[in-house]
């Protein structure tokens, strides 16, 4: 027998969530980091902001050729568009080397460029992807603008191009483009770390003694169950409306009655008491659950029974 | 700790202030770099952040704490790319691609390279036989934008007076045109080195293509009888701008000849370790363009004598050369060591 499929279901729904996550990232130490792909639409963002920056530079030493006289249209035009290339490309590569792979648009947008095999960022490959970016994005972008220019043929080629280069990060999960492949790295959102307080802490030793809790009680959970608890439980309503707390409170009422249900747990429990309830069952469901886990059986979610079904037959 | 109290607290009460301080390192060091540390700091980070990746690793296996388990994630990420972020200082690193680096990948890419001037050489042959042989196909090969008003109807006296010109108002228009040309061949050559990747043929066909147009070019001064002074002034900037697309497309040999043998490793791989080397030809070729562009825009009108053009043109090629053969040669050994 395998699983149901209404698990599977469930099990997809969630996977599918965390699927923007990189997941075979493996730094020297040897444990596993995850991070965070960054999509295409917050890439582009920080582009935009790298172009207006280089830009810039052109404009001023545009600026500075015309009013000394030094060169004039279309001459002044053509060494525009050049001294665009060999300001932007030496910028990226420099800003990515300085920065630890990020340039001022991605610090901005808090990305970050990582090498795929877990090593250091190494000038090699950031010079490739970057040189890569000339031919992927710059060129067709800039045969764009001209585009009124170019036979019903060229157009077609370019329309093909730039189909092919949007379809290579769009199909691939990691969304890599031609470049990042090449130089193998990996554009991602640079990590937050925020440490919330530990809820074990919290429940006082009369509210562990006033809500005790069976074994049987707490075989219906898993860690994904516990852990969603965990979150509604981190959610602070001191600094918000009244409206929000309300909501807040009537959450933790339907979620402590749907516990009580389900673990036949038959005490009554008032309503004022019902975050220390919450907080006392999590406190023993937690510890519950990771004996459980020390001991070989780690329970994913509320289906862990079917698992050891299938597992048994 | 009371008896009480669950493992995994246990286990994150005892190491949350190490945590804590960690990331007071790696904030100082996101902030303004590895160097602006102190000699204290500087040696904490590296074992705080193996601490922190062992409490990473111990806390997937005994702890569900989703947000303990997220904030160490995070942690240990950013002081990942805090600890191995590119050490060596801007200075060192050009001067192992300009010492070393360019020069020995020139010299491992030999083949290529005499494949490269090759493809451009028997353009220019058959371009000026083709001329030769029927000079409407001048009309054929030259685009409008690179001719620069020079056609077949152009008699001698035109001709000259493009190559020789002193007259400063003509500057402007000839500094365009001088622009427009650059500007063709910086496009070339990028090609030229990007498209290799598709079994080297259209590298090569671009390349023949820019030969060919040379050819036809010089066979018509050479019809009207000019041959030399034009190439003193193709020399000038020509040794360096048609060797830069030569190079760049041997860069793009070595992408095509690592897709078509790519010997035991997987073509991606190949692509990957021919990668290195074609980029730095790339590089070289870039650096020979904007050298190249410099000459142009300045030398060519600046310097109006003959010799003298072909002196800076032939002299500038003899540097290059020099560069490429004789720089980081005692490195050699050790590169293929390693």
């Amino acid at each position: 027998m395998s699983t149901p499929a209404i698990v599977k279901r469930a099990r997809k729904q969630r996977s599918t969530r965390d699927g923007r996550m990189i997941r075979d990232f493996r730094p020297p130490e040897g444990v596993p980091l995850n991070f965070e792909v960054a999509g295409l639409g917050i890439r582009l963002a920080a582009q935009i902001t790298d172009l207006l920056i280089t830009s810039m530079f052109v404009l001023v030493l545009v600026l500075f050729l015309a009013a000394t006289d030094l060169a004039d249209g279309s001459a002044l035009w053509i060494i525009a568009s050049l001294s665009f290339f060999f300001i932007r490309a030496p910028y990226y590569v420099l800003a990515e080397l300085i920065w630890n792979g990020q340039t001022l648009g991605k610090r901005i947008c808090r990305l970050r460029v990582v090498s795929a095999d877990g090593r250091s960022l190494r000038p090699y490959s950031v010079t490739v992807r970057n040189l890569m970016k000339e031919i992927e994005v710059f060129y067709p972008g800039t045969m764009m603008i001209s585009a009124a220019a170019l036979g019903p043929g060229e157009y077609i080629i370019l329309l093909i191009w730039i189909g092919v280069l949007l379809a290579v990060p769009l199909t691939n999960k990691k969304r890599q483009r031609l470049g990042d492949m090449i130089a193998n790295t990996y554009v991602i959102y640079q990590p937050q770390a925020i440490l919330m307080p530990d809820l074990t802490t919290r429940p006082a030793a009369e509210a562990r003694e006033k809500f005790a809790f069976l074994p049987h009680q707490l075989d219906h959970y898993g860690a994904y169950e516990l852990q969603t608890l965990e979150k509604v439980l981190h959610v602070d309503t001191s600094g918000h409306s009244q409206d929000i707390a309300r909501r807040h409170r009537r959450n933790l009422k339907a979620i402590s009655e749907k516990i009580r249900s389900k673990i036949d747990y038959t005490d009554k429990v008032d309503d004022k008491d019902i975050p220390e309830f919450l907080e006392a069952f999590y406190l023993a469901q937690r510890r519950y659950l990771e004996s459980r886990k020390l001991f070989g059986d780690a329970r994913e979610d509320k289906f862990h029974k079917h698992d050891e079904k299938s597992a048994a037959l | 700790m009371s008896e009480a109290t669950i493992r995994s607290t246990r286990f994150r009460a005892e190491r949350e202030a190490d945590w804590q301080r960690l990331e007071k390192i790696v904030a100082q060091t996101e902030r303004s770099g590895v160097r602006s540390l102190g000699f204290d700091d500087a040696r904490d980070l590296a074992v705080l952040y193996r601490q922190a990746m062992n409490s990473l690793s111990v806390a997937r296996e005994i702890s569900l704490d989703k947000s303990l388990l997220d904030y160490l994630e995070a942690l240990c990420s950013r002081a990942y790319l805090a600890v191995y972020a590119p050490q060596e200082s801007l200075g060192g690193l050009f001067r192992r691609l300009f010492v070393y680096g360019i020069p020995q990948a020139m010299r491992r890419s030999a083949i290529p390279l005499l494949l490269g001037f090759l493809a451009m050489g028997l353009g220019a042959l058959t371009g000026y036989m083709l001329f030769l042989d029927d000079n409407t196909w001048y009309n054929t090969f030259m685009p409008e934008g690179l001719a620069g008003g020079r056609g077949l109807s152009s008699s001698r006296e035109d001709l000259l007076s493009v190559i020789y010109q002193d007259d400063t108002s003509a500057l402007d228009e000839l500094g365009a045109f001088a622009s427009h040309l650059f500007s063709h061949n910086t496009t070339i050559a990028m090609f030229a080195f990007a498209l290799g990747v598709f079994v080297c043929l259209p590298s090569f066909a671009l390349c023949a293509y820019n030969g060919l147009i040379l050819g036809v070019f010089v066979a018509l001064h050479v019809d009207r009888g000019i041959g030399m002074d034009i190439f003193g002034w193709l020399s000038i900037h020509g040794v360096t701008e048609l060797s830069a697309i030569c190079i760049a497309t041997a860069g793009g040999f070595r992408l095509g000849l690592a897709v078509l043998f790519p010997g035991n490793l997987r073509r991606r791989d190949a692509l990957r370790r021919e990668g290195r080397d074609a980029v730095k030809l790339a590089i070289m070729a870039a650096i020979m363009l904007f050298a190249a562009g410099l000459l142009e825009g300045f030398g060519r009108q600046l310097v109006q004598d003959l010799d003298t053009r072909l002196m800076i043109g032939w002299g500038v090629g003899a540097l290059w050369l020099s560069w490429i053969l004789f720089s980081g040669r005692g490195q050699d050994r050790k590169a293929a060591k390693e």
